[in-house]
């Protein structure tokens, strides 16, 4: 079911978007958040190949 | 003799451009020059802005067939039509990108979020003046101050909307140094503005392999709408972060996304034609483009005053305001009126942070509206 195209159906979608975009990008953090144990598994040397 | 002159010097003239010019025409040849101005004499992001002020001088000048089927403008324009030129510019960008900062600091990409309010100011705005939710949802995507984002988007939604809404994000995120920092002062007190924050941590060469590939990933996962541009972006990263392609990461940031940016450019200021941009949709779409710069600079500002308040002190709110996608201008303008208040204080790598994860808030909120709405 597509959102309204109605004044409510505009202020619904930007209610939905402005809350998932916090949900996803605090998911994308807390994947970030892991990152640090990535080093336990080996090093990549910073010279080029 | 003198009738065959005559014929032959009115044929001449007819064929020229004159006989259509009209007033709209020299108005958007004055606003070409001004954007040439602004680009040269200003120094306001210039690789955007003479491209742009001279495509839209051009395509004012009638008689030529530069914007018409078949020609070279017109074709340029098929590269912004078919979605084929924003992708490459992310590819560019992501090459040129380092993701470091925001790696470093997990905390801060909720400002990439929070920043983003001016997008749904500005699609309700709209709304309320009469544009469809597909046509709002174009132009609210102005206030994620992301170029080829809000071009993606807007062909995707509102396609005849494309030059209003593409030169109206374009020239807002040249001003950003002048449209931000007002907002930015009124809103923090002097104290919050000379915070100075701890180093960031340093992040190994294996974190930055592995971001674009988990962010590729999870964001493709969640929001195929915008698959092509993230995939894009985090390609160039790879490229960049591998160290085994160096010749790719450099013709990926500098020769592609020159000649890129060189096409894109003239292709949104062809569009700029006073037939179809001489309108009070072109105003409003304009002024609903300023108010979704200008909330979406407040609530990244208040958004890090709250983070700061969480923190008990050791976030610079300064930095919210760049949470807008804008890289690196955002960043650039938190770290200036940073360094205004105290010159001791460089902001610029915590402040990239959530520049680089606005990019990613835009491509979520504009993900999620292309799903909503449709495309």
């Amino acid at each position: 079911m597509k959102i309204p195209d109605s004044i409510e159906g505009a202020a619904l979608l930007s209610c939905i978007d402005f809350f998932l975009s916090f949900i996803f990008i605090a998911g994308i953090g807390g994947v970030l958040y892991l990152f640090p144990l990535l080093n336990k598994l080996g090093e990549v040397k910073e010279d080029k190949y | 003799m003198y009738e065959l002159l005559t014929s032959l010097m009115g044929d001449l003239l007819l064929q020229t451009g004159l006989t259509q010019l009209w007033w709209g025409n020299i108005v958007m040849i004055i606003v070409g020059g001004y954007l040439l101005y602004l680009g040269i004499v200003k120094k306001y992001e210039p690789f955007l802005l003479v491209g742009i002020g001279l495509a839209c001088i051009v395509a004012n000048v009638p008689g030529s067939d530069l914007i018409k089927p078949g020609g070279l403008f017109y074709y340029a324009y098929q590269g912004v039509e078919l979605l084929i030129l924003p992708p490459l510019i992310f590819l560019g960008i992501g090459a040129m990108t380092d993701f470091g900062p925001m790696i470093a600091n997990p905390s801060l990409v909720i400002l990439g979020a929070a920043a983003h309010l001016g997008i749904f100011v500005a699609l309700i705005g709209a709304k309320l003046s009469g544009f469809t939710l597909a046509e709002s949802s174009a132009i609210g995507i102005i206030g994620g101050a992301d170029g080829p984002m809000a071009i993606y988007v807007t062909m995707k939604l509102a396609p005849h909307l494309l030059p209003q809404i593409s030169v109206a994000a374009y020239s807002y995120m040249a001003l950003m140094p002048l449209i931000q920092p007002p907002i930015m002062r009124l809103l923090t007190t002097k104290a919050e503005r000379n915070i100075i924050m701890e180093q960031p941590r340093y992040v190994s060469r294996l974190e930055k392999i592995v971001f674009p590939i988990v962010i590729a990933i999870i964001v493709n996962l969640f929001l195929p709408p915008v698959a092509p541009l993230i995939t894009m972006l985090m390609l160039g990263n790879l490229l960049k972060e591998c160290l085994v392609v160096d010749r790719l990461a450099e013709t990926a940031s500098n020769t592609l996304l020159n000649i890129v940016t060189l096409i894109l450019t003239v292709a949104i200021g062809s569009t700029m034609n006073a037939d179809s941009f001489l309108n009070f949709t072109t105003l409003l779409i304009i002024v609903l483009g300023l108010v979704a710069f200008v909330f979406g600079t407040a609530s990244g500002v208040v958004g890090a005053k709250i983070m700061n308040k969480l923190s008990g002190g050791k976030i610079n709110p300064l930095i919210g305001s760049a949470g807008i996608a804008s890289v690196p201008i955002a960043a650039r303008v938190s770290h200036t009126v940073g360094l205004q208040e105290n010159r001791n204080n460089f902001l610029i790598m915590h402040a990239m942070g959530p520049n680089l994860a606005g990019v990613f808030g835009t491509a979520i909120s504009g993900g999620i509206i292309l799903a909503l709405v449709g495309f």
